[in-house]
């Protein structure tokens, strides 16, 4: 599942389990192709929660996480973050990720 | 193991127009990239010498070029292609992922290229860090502060308008002088706030905790100074992604892939396209040709063998 947030939206969320946020902007091109590997991971793994975060209307959020550049992907287990991935990445990297919260 | 009619290694414009013609060809084609389909150009902000679509995103372009390929059936995957073996009629494409193995007719190579590095001291340290090779991705942090932009080509150029609307200040560090597009060369000089250093070398970069400045030399004066920033991006040039094919004997000197006007390589069956070649204008334009080219000959190759 894919859903849009904002830091008021993420810090009202149940932080229990396994999610991905992805930063991301409107005008970066490697955001639109990371958009379009983590639609094919969504497809396979309809039950992970992946919320993509505007980079420049959340700057709260942002410096919460010293997100530096974008895409970052940051990979949270029960709130915490456990692994990153900055710049678009091969989809098994970010699928060897996921595993890591998921195991 | 099925075999293909064409593996495609790599999906930017090259490998894609090439899949598009391919398939309606009636070829079993098979597209493969390491990272999403599109190449370099979803690194570019506006594509603006494409014919008939004006200014466009580069990655807006990709994705209209990669759901164009879906429209078709073309089947994509993810995967890094170690090596390709020539055994004659056909080749075996040997993939990182997995151990996967692909049986083929016909290779197209089209893995383009990668950006070259200066290889200073320091690059290293702050490579990610405050280095950078991708304004679009990196240059948000920037806002208000200091950059210094390094090279002198059209995609130098391009990225610096595209900073110089965000930063505080920009100097752009060029060996020789600027050899863009005029009109590019014009819109950047005309910028308030972008400064212009010719005939200078870089020769390091330096910072304590974080990247502090470039400390750079006159190429005439043999002054050296040190230009104080936040960020320093790099656009020198590009590097051809060609290593996994070396073994096939078919490399120039510089890593590129010399092909006839079928975009035939040295080896029968194994053909390349785009930004791998060797060649001297290398745009989104000329890529689509190639692949265009490239399946078509791969086509007749095939046809070839069957009679």
């Amino acid at each position: 599942m894919i859903a849009e947030i904002t830091t008021a939206a993420f810090d009202a969320l149940d932080k229990k389990g396994a999610c991905v946020l992805e930063f991301y902007s409107k005008t970066c091109g490697p955001c639109k192709m990371l958009a379009f590997v983590l639609k094919d991971i969504a497809k396979a793994q309809p039950d992970l929660p992946i919320y993509t975060v505007d980079f420049n209307e959340n700057p709260e959020l942002k410096e919460r996480f010293a997100v530096k550049g974008f895409p970052t992907l940051l990979f949270l287990k029960d709130g915490a973050e456990k692994s990153r991935l900055e710049g678009l990445k091969q989809k098994p990297a970010v699928l060897k990720e996921i595993e890591g919260i998921t195991a | 193991m099925e075999t293909y009619d064409i593996v495609i290694i790599g999906a930017g414009p090259a490998g894609m127009t090439a899949a598009i013609y391919a398939v309606r060809a009636n070829m079993k084609t098979l597209l493969l990239d390491k990272l999403s389909p599109g190449g370099q150009i979803i690194n570019t902000e506006s594509i603006e010498n494409y014919t008939g679509v004006g200014a466009v995103n580069g990655a807006e372009l990709a994705m209209k070029m990669f759901e164009h390929t879906q429209e078709l059936g073309v089947v994509f995957d993810y995967k890094t292609v170690l090596s390709v073996e020539d055994q004659g009629t056909l080749k075996v494409v040997r993939c990182e992922e997995d151990d996967a193995v692909y049986s083929t007719r016909t290779v197209l190579i089209a893995t383009g290229a990668s950006p070259r590095r200066l290889g200073v001291p320091g690059e290293d340290n702050w490579a990610g860090a405050g280095l950078s090779w991708c304004a679009i991705c990196d240059g948000a942090q920037y806002k208000g502060k200091d950059v210094v932009v390094i090279g002198g080509g059209n995609s130098a150029v391009e990225e610096s308008l595209y900073l110089a609307g965000i930063v505080n200040k920009l100097t752009l560090v060029v060996r020789s002088r600027l050899s863009a597009d005029n009109c590019v060369c014009d819109k950047l000089r005309a910028m308030p706030n972008v400064s212009i250093y010719g005939r200078t070398d870089v020769l390091s970069f330096i910072g304590q905790s974080r990247l502090e400045g470039v400390r750079v030399r006159d190429a005439e004066s043999g002054e050296e100074r040190i230009i104080a920033c936040d960020g320093v991006f790099e656009y020198i040039g590009l590097e051809p992604v060609s290593a996994p094919f070396a073994s096939l004997g078919i490399l120039d000197a510089r890593g590129c892939i010399p092909v006839n006007e079928d975009m035939k390589t040295a080896v029968d069956g194994i053909y390349a396209a785009g930004d791998i070649t060797a060649k001297k204008l290398r745009q989104v334009i000329t890529a689509c040709s190639d692949g265009a080219i490239a399946a078509n000959a791969a086509s007749k190759y095939i046809e070839s063998l069957c009679k």
